[in-house]
């Protein structure tokens, strides 16, 4: 137990105000700022740019898809957007996202003043902003983008089969992207370990934290192999070396350097915004995290074993070992399952009320169900033979992060927008946001398991008439306008509200648990003006309703 | 307020059951349960495991929905829930039941692929299917290592395959990875330069079915296909011995 004396010169004294004295140097503070508030702000802007990017990439090739035939662009170009597509939106999209909601939030739940490295906090911004210009700068050069896809699978990734300068920068790009999201890994499993506040111990510590902490180690696991792989490539391509040359085995050892780090990263993605849903979730049913240490249990269960199943993308490769990766997989959905009846319990007779962010997190629980439905189907290598590399597997990855990293980053944006500006986003443009991109996703990607069943493979730019595949093509792309439209709302929410009274105290929506409810919205410079004495893993709760009281076990 | 409830619930209840039971019910006539040696024995595998996960997904789905429509409570309500976090038995039961489940998923896989990918005894006729940018290039052995048939991205090969009878592939490639797979027959395949795989399995219905490579290989990727023709056993004997006959007469010419 542990108590503090306050600090006289804060007591009832605002944090001082350092006020910019034009736009220019608000622009230059911003940017040259190591606070990690301020980087968390400059990772979100920047990775919602990127999905808007990637977004208009995929309305591209939904437009080419609507009818056969080649419409607007060529069979070279088709292959640029879909490689940029996905690049953008993992690499630069997804797993950056994950770095801002991290920098913004976790130390503020973990009660520290910063991030224990803030200006290499700063650096891996500016590497990972560059390193994706430079990816995504392919398009200007000569022969385009790269055109590989984004599993780059060698030889076709080589010099021979592709040769450009588009392929490598997208190359050198991502290694030097990959190497901020390791600088971000380190900086905040350092901070985690050693800036918690007095009084928060690990298992006190909220499930974001946790499932950030988890993330990162991750991320030091998955992201060097990329590396090593990416600079490799580039060596064959750029100095004739054979290290992916098929007569040595290298068609194999791409596929198993590229998924050693590939499955990983689809927990990269997943697990910060599992714990995004994980903190909304009691917040709006009045009670705290079902199963809570069960959870963490689940969770380090789910990242130790997401190194164990990579050749599940292999299977129908011909030279893996089924048995191992299947029964691997099966597992992994094991603590994933955990995870959803933690959820469903936290709601379980608890006082429900439906603000924007926590419908945002049902429509996760419900994508992401069924995402995970179909991953349990493609673990076993029969039915993976039937339909893998088909638009069955687009639709299954697709319910996996779109319902995981989306749904939840647009929950976390209505949940935590007044922590970050002080002022709440509209509701009801929120609601009507919500439901648009609702049926605009399901509308895009559920008629695509039929089309990957029917026998339309990925990555094909064109397919023939008597396929009998226009209709769901169709159908799927009316989806996605419906799907774009719904940033609009969005668009007007934030414009509308940025000048809209100020909240103006710790928690607006009344019952947070973590500690980044118990500081003012936005919080001060280092975070906290006073610390709450930190006895549970709800200590912004336990602040604002001491008279509640916990059951255990 | 009561019938307010009931109806948003179903609003998103709506969507939810669509998503689950829609797929269960189509995904049992998505394939044929007998067009392959390998729908014979996949087939009942990819019903049953749909069956189980809708069975799971519905209920899961419930459970996600039921609380959100009848534990709903007004939003300014001063009263709190009792605070539960634990509850042992419950946590017990949803972490074991679902390894009862993967394991009898995890059983039935395995013997299942073994039966896909065992090579047999009966194996009465090899071919060599090659893939290269962008087509196909299929060598019937039976008839010679020389008697091929090539396609072209513009005009897509056929594969002549005996009906009942089981068929030992090769598949290669030269270039970069291609994916040998035929959709009605649930199979493919990766060729792959520098290694050889091999795929065993019987057409039993006469009759054409596409096939498409699913591996991205290049620009015209999506123009490598072709067709698998499924002829009787003297057809299929017939085709090969004038494919013999052309190969020679072009090698004298």
């Amino acid at each position: 137990m542990t108590t503090y004396a306050q600090r006289e010169a804060t007591e009832g004294v605002q944090a001082p105000k350092v006020a910019p004295t034009s736009k220019g140097r608000h622009f230059v503070r911003f940017i040259t700022s190591t606070d990690h508030k301020t980087i968390g702000y400059l990772y979100l802007m920047t990775t919602f740019a990127w999905f808007l990017i990637g977004g208009v990439l995929a309305l591209i090739l939904r437009a080419e898809l609507t009818r056969p035939g080649m419409q607007f662009i060529s069979n070279e170009q088709y292959n640029q957007v879909f490689t940029m597509h996905g690049t953008i939106m993992l690499l630069m999209f997804a797993t950056p996202l994950f770095v801002g909601f991290a920098n913004v939030i976790m130390p503020l739940q973990i009660g520290a003043a910063d991030v224990a490295f803030p200006r290499l906090n700063m650096l891996s911004y500016w590497i990972y902003l560059f390193g994706g210009i430079m990816a995504f700068a392919g398009f200007l050069a000569p022969g385009g983008a790269a055109s590989f896809g984004w599993t780059a699978y060698a030889p076709l990734s080589n010099s021979q089969y592709s040769p450009g300068i588009g392929g490598d920068l997208w190359i050198v790009g991502l290694a030097i992207g990959g190497i901020g999201t390791i600088l971000g890994g380190v900086n905040f499993i350092t901070t985690i370990f050693t800036m918690r506040a007095p009084g928060m111990t690990m298992f006190r510590m909220s499930i974001f934290s946790w499932n950030v902490l988890l993330t990162s180690i991750l991320v030091l696991l998955a992201f060097p192999p990329l590396a090593a792989a990416l600079l490799a490539l580039e060596s064959d391509r750029l100095f004739g070396s054979h290290i992916f040359d098929p007569a040595n085995g290298g068609a194999m050892l791409w596929q198993h350097l590229f998924w050693f780090f590939g499955h990983p990263e689809v927990y990269i993605l997943a697990l910060p915004f599992f714990g995004i849903a994980t903190e909304i979730l009691p917040v709006f049913s009045r009670k705290p995290i079902f199963g809570y240490k069960g959870l963490i249990a689940a969770t380090i269960a789910i990242a130790a074993l997401s190194v164990s199943v990579w050749a599940h993308h292999m299977f129908a490769s011909g030279q893996v070992l089924l048995p191992f990766f299947s029964f691997m997989t099966f597992l992994i959905g094991i603590p994933t399952g955990v995870k959803f009846f933690n959820w469903i319990g936290t709601m379980w007779r608890g006082h429900v009320t439906f603000e924007t962010p926590m419908l945002w997190v049902m429509g996760f629980l419900i994508t992401f169900l069924f995402g995970g439905i179909t991953g349990i189907i493609l673990a076993s290598p029969p039915l993976d033979f039937a339909v893998s590399a088909s638009y069955f597997v687009v639709a299954h990855f697709h319910y996996v992060l779109f319902g995981t990293v989306v749904f939840a980053m647009f929950a976390g944006f209505y949940f935590w927008w007044p922590k970050m500006t002080g002022r709440m986003l509209n509701e009801r443009l929120g609601k009507i946001h919500f439901w648009t991109l609702f049926f605009g996703f399901h509308t895009t990607f559920l008629i695509q398991h039929w089309l990957g069943i029917k026998g339309f493979p990925r990555r094909y730019a064109d397919y023939l008439a008597t396929d009998g595949f226009t209709t769901m093509n169709m159908i799927s792309t009316v989806g996605s306008i419906l799907l774009a439209l719904s940033m609009i709302p969005f668009a007007i929410n934030v414009w509308i509200t940025r000048k809209s009274p100020l909240v103006n105290c710790d928690d607006p929506w009344g019952y947070g648990s973590s500690l980044e409810w118990a500081t003012s919205c936005p919080p001060p410079r280092h975070n906290f003006l006073t610390m709450p004495r930190i006895r549970s893993e709800r200590p912004a709760f336990d602040l604002h309703h001491p008279h509640i009281k916990t059951e255990g076990h | 307020m009561k019938f307010n409830t009931t109806r948003r619930g179903l609003f998103i209840l709506g969507p939810a059951m669509f998503a689950l039971t829609g797929c269960a019910v189509d995904a049992d006539s998505g394939f044929s349960g007998d067009a392959s040696s390998v729908n014979e024995i996949s087939h009942s595998l990819w019903t049953y495991s749909w069956l189980a996960a809708a069975v799971v997904g519905v209920f899961t789905a419930i459970l996600i929905v039921w609380p959100a429509i009848f534990h709903r409570a007004p939003k300014n309500g001063p009263e709190f829930p009792k605070q539960t976090q634990y509850n042992i038995p419950v946590e017990i039961a949803y972490t074991l039941i679902p390894f009862i489940i993967v394991a009898g998923l995890f059983y039935f896989t395995v013997v299942k692929q073994d039966q896909i990918t065992k090579p047999q005894e009966n194996v009465k006729h090899e071919i060599v299917v090659n893939g290269f940018q962008w087509s196909w290039q299929f060598t019937y052995l039976d008839a010679g290592k020389d008697v091929t048939f090539t396609g072209t991205p513009a005009k897509p090969p056929v594969l002549v395959v005996p009906q009942g009878e089981r068929v030992r592939y090769t598949i290669e490639s030269n270039d970069v990875v291609h994916g040998f797979w035929i959709p009605e027959f649930m199979i493919q395949i990766q060729n792959l330069p520098g290694v050889t795989n091999h795929l065993e399995f019987t057409a039993n219905k006469l009759g054409d079915f596409p096939g498409r490579c699913n591996i991205l290989c290049g620009r015209n990727h999506a123009q490598m296909l072709f067709t698998v023709r499924v002829v009787t056993p003297a057809e299929y004997q017939t085709y090969i011995s004038n494919l013999k006959l052309e190969t020679e007469k072009a090698s004298q010419a």
